[in-house]
């Protein structure tokens, strides 16, 4: 066994660092304290890499002789341009100190600090490419908006697909924010991996592990909604007001450990009727029956209840005050309009090291969601339950190649009076290989999946995708590198878009049983500078992507509309992302640009047209600032209005960009941390959907306390 | 980097955002408000406007040569509900409606009611099933003059005022 521990070079314990022995099945991360251990590592000299966000990249030799622990202690110097350590990404597997061929953006558990964000999505919100639009994730403008009924990107859990059995969608406030260690959000089409819904990305969430010993985490939040800036908007006499507390302890020792969270929210909303009232309930459990198998075991529950503004007051759906629309303020029709959610996972995982050269891992999951909408006009539920199992093998032959099969099943079953009663199983099987050859990495793969709804006949989608990395110069780990791939994507009907009967806008929307999985090639090109001036590092990428048979919403007669494959779509042009350091230890600063280009062409038409809801031009901006306990920052982002909305001519046509400034200040002191965030400052008034009012400027403090 | 940052401070100052929209605009004198639609909308339907009476119309005559505006303008009827606003001169408005017209060359004669049709009119908030009345004050409008528009019970002219020819 390798035993050893992780320090900077003033000598404090690097959390989280990545350790990995090159070429095998062994790796792990360092804990609280900076310790970590590796079993089964053969007897003889290995070599053994290591590394952290923001810390510079140890290839060191370590000796061990049979039988014994070893133990050694590794440095890492403090190093802001470094870049991460991408060790379960993409391809997944460990692929320490490989760049991925597909671009990746990280947040990291420092990136979450810093921010003082408080729930998932906020902190996924700011990666460069990614747009929230109305909850809805959006990866270089894969998925619009659709009001929940799909999503064409993946989110897993440790592993586990969490995207919901009947809708597709993803709900991000499953987990609490304290829950999560980091987020990897891989772009483009990963279906040659992952499966359906992973058409425009994945969005890979892991949680924090458990750490030796005794730990606890509080975290009381409190806050308040800015007014409407102009008095004729008002629309209550007090401010709004947002608060949570959470409670997570965890105790572990070498053999087990376990984690229990709790936490609490109340918001009052930013607008009318937009109440919010959360309960959670998390937990994780480790055990290592051996040095050679670890079993984890995790799972989460959270219950909502949530008032639903829907669409906001236009002239006379409401006491106006003789204003053509009342953006604050909902339509009198749909006063008391709420949802009652509930929702849970639980997931078992299973890892087991043969050898050095060979891994198994086993895991099942279980993913319930359960919602009532309660409306003036009817009140619908829907419940579904998703039972997903996984195997998966990997083995390193040589030094230089890795390989992993794995076979993927999953049953959802979907009991609702909007979607009916079905079933849907997916079954598939899935192969990567990547070779090293001199300096050059080349990753091939494909999986095939087979779909079946409600025992029907089966559709089977073959998703394959080959990529490529090149060292642009000999820089090692930290260099630069030249990234290219090509895939396909898939993405299975949500059974809601298959079976929905219900009136929207006036609309009858009917069922559509025989729609078909909608596919996309996506092609990338990218490079990842070296350090420029010691202080700056550019990431650039060129993406296309070319997608059949989008599922859209089509006028069938006079009242009627039904979801069909009728749409292709092309979504190209540059993501691009700057680092830079120009004071060392204190000042960082980020930009982010995504430049997109769409053309959506309906199926027997010569006609084409943008996409609805995609910004031609998305820009973050971020600096970060920290001396000794204080640290100061901001971020700024900015989204060009979109080119088109679905149902244009039935909705509000106002659109706006998107200009909005956020601040932050972090005291630090011992085991109390202090955050304060101040998000749209300027309180910026816009919409991303059509009459439905953005977040206005909210103010939050937040105090953590770790023992 | 500070390039950046200038962009963002030049962007940031540059404003924008939704603001509130008053229906009737600070420098109009009229009357402004909002017109519903009911029903389906007529195949020949070319047109509708709003009309303001100072005293309500007799005869044909009187529909045509008292009508404020004398020249119509229109009103976007392919909404449910869309927003107007009526220049007019100060001064109190006992009939205030909403006209429906087909295709057909308007001369400014009683002849023009073959093409035109009462659509809705303003409502006396005491009694609404009478016209309520519009005072439009110097330098200012009158807001809040509504309408339903129900396009399957349109009437004609004769059903409020008398007309001895074509």
């Amino acid at each position: 066994m390798l035993r050893g521990t992780v320090h900077d070079s003033a000598g404090i314990p690097v959390r989280g660092a990545a350790i990995a022995i090159p070429g095998t099945t062994l790796a792990t991360r360092t804990d609280l304290e900076g310790r970590f251990r590796i079993p089964a590592v053969p007897a003889g000299t290995v070599r053994v890499h290591a590394g952290a966000i923001g810390y510079g990249f140890v290839d060191t030799t370590v000796a061990l002789t049979g039988g014994d622990s070893t133990i050694v202690a590794i440095t890492l110097r403090f190093a802001p341009l470094a870049l991460p350590p991408v060790d379960v990404i993409s391809d997944k597997v460990p692929h320490f100190g490989d760049r991925p061929s597909t671009s990746v953006a990280q947040v990291t558990e420092q990136d979450l600090d810093r921010r003082a964000v408080n729930t998932v999505d906020e902190a996924v919100d700011h990666a460069p490419g990614v747009q929230f639009v109305n909850g809805q994730i959006n990866l270089r403008g894969s998925t619009g908006y659709v009001q929940g009924l799909n999503s064409r990107v993946l989110m897993t859990v440790d592993g586990v697909p969490m995207n919901q059995g009947d809708r597709g969608g993803i709900s991000w406030d499953l987990l609490p924010v304290d829950e999560i260690e980091s987020v990897q959000i891989l772009k483009g089409a990963g279906s040659s991996l992952y499966g359906s819904a992973a058409f425009g990305g994945v969005v890979n969430v892991t949680t924090r592990d458990i750490p030796n010993g005794v730990h606890t985490r509080v975290r009381v939040t409190g806050g308040l909604y800015g007014d409407p800036p102009h008095s004729v908007w008002r629309f209550r006499d007090n401010p709004g007001m947002v608060g949570s507390v959470d409670v997570a302890t965890s105790y572990g020792n070498d053999e087990l450990g376990g984690r229990i969270a709790v936490g609490d929210r109340h918001s009052d909303g930013y607008r009318q009727q937009d109440q919010d009232d959360h309960l959670h309930f998390a937990g994780k459990g480790r055990w290592q029956p051996s040095v050679n198998t670890r079993v984890d075991v995790s799972g989460a529950w959270a219950v909502d209840r949530y008032d639903v503004p829907l669409s906001w007051c236009s002239r006379g759906e409401c006491d106006d005050q003789g204003q053509v629309f009342q953006p604050f303020k909902v339509d009198t029709n749909e006063l008391g309009a709420r949802t009652d959610s509930r929702k849970g996972y639980l997931a078992a995982q299973v890892r087991t090291t043969v050898s050095p050269r060979l891994a198994w891992v086993a895991r099942g999951s279980w993913l319930r969601t359960h919602f009532t909408d309660l409306r003036r006009s009817a009140t619908e539920f829907g419940i579904s339950d998703r039972v997903g199992t996984e195997g998966r093998i990997e083995a390193h032959p040589d030094s230089t190649r890795t390989v992993i099969v794995g076979a993927e099943a999953t049953f959802s079953d979907v009991t609702s009076d909007i979607f009916g009663g079905h079933t849907q199983s997916e079954f598939a099987a899935y192969g990567q290989s990547d070779q090293r050859v001199g300096p050059v990495r080349v990753t091939g793969g494909a999986r095939l999946d087979f779909l079946a709804v409600d025992g029907g006949s089966l559709t089977a989608v073959v998703s394959p995708r080959v990529g490529i990395t090149v060292p642009t110069d000999r820089l090692g780990p930290n260099g630069g590198t030249l990234r290219a791939s090509i895939g396909r994507g898939f993405r299975s009907p949500t059974m809601a878009e298959r079976f929905v009967r219900t009136t929207a806008l006036g609309f009858q929307v009917i069922p559509n049983p025989s729609l078909t999985p909608e596919t996309a090639w996506s092609f990338e090109i990218g490079h990842t500078s070296a350090p420029l001036f010691r202080f700056l590092r550019v990431d650039a990428a060129l993406f296309w992507t070319e997608a059949r048979d989008l599922i859209e919403p089509l006028l069938v007669s006079g009242d009627s509309i039904q979801l069909e494959n009728v749409a292709r779509a092309r979504l190209a042009g540059l993501d691009a992302s700057v680092i830079a350091a120009p004071i060392p230890h204190r000042l960082v600063a980020t930009l982010g640009y995504t430049y997109l280009d769409t053309r959506r062409r309906l199926a027997g038409s010569t006609t084409e047209g943008p996409l609805a809801f995609r910004p031609r031009h998305l820009l973050t901006l971020g600096a970060d600032y920290s001396l000794g306990p204080v640290a100061l920052g901001s971020d700024f982002r900015f989204a060009s209005s979109p080119q088109s909305v679905e149902l244009e001519g039935f909705v509000d046509s106002r659109r706006v960009p998107v200009k909005v400034l956020d601040l932050r200040a972090r005291w630090q002191q011992g085991p109390v941390e202090l955050r304060l965030l101040a998000t749209n400052v300027l309180n910026y008034i816009y919409d991303l959907v059509p009459e439905t009012l953005a977040p206005v400027r909210t103010i939050t403090l937040t105090a953590v306390w770790s023992h | 980097m500070r390039t950046a940052w200038l962009l963002v401070a030049l962007a940031t100052a540059c404003g924008g955002g939704l603001a509130p929209e008053p229906i009737c605009a600070p420098s109009l004198v009229g009357v402004c408000g909002t017109v519903r639609f009911r029903g389906a909308v007529p195949a020949n339907t070319e047109n509708v406007f709003i009309a303001a009476y100072v005293n309500f119309p007799q005869t044909c005559t009187d529909l045509i040569a008292n009508r404020q505006p004398l020249i119509p303008g229109s009103v976007p009827f392919n909404d449910s509900l869309s927003l107007y606003s009526v220049a007019l001169s100060p001064g109190t408005y006992h009939w205030v409606l909403a006209v429906w017209k087909k295709p057909g060359a308007l001369t400014l004669t009683p002849a023009d009611t073959q093409f035109l049709r009462v659509g809705g009119y303003y409502r006396s908030q005491a009694d609404p099933a009478q016209p309520g009345t519009v005072t439009v004050p110097n330098g200012a409008a009158a807001g809040d003059v509504d309408f339903v528009v129900n396009f399957d019970s349109l009437r004609p002219a004769t059903d409020f005022v008398t007309c001895t020819g074509p």
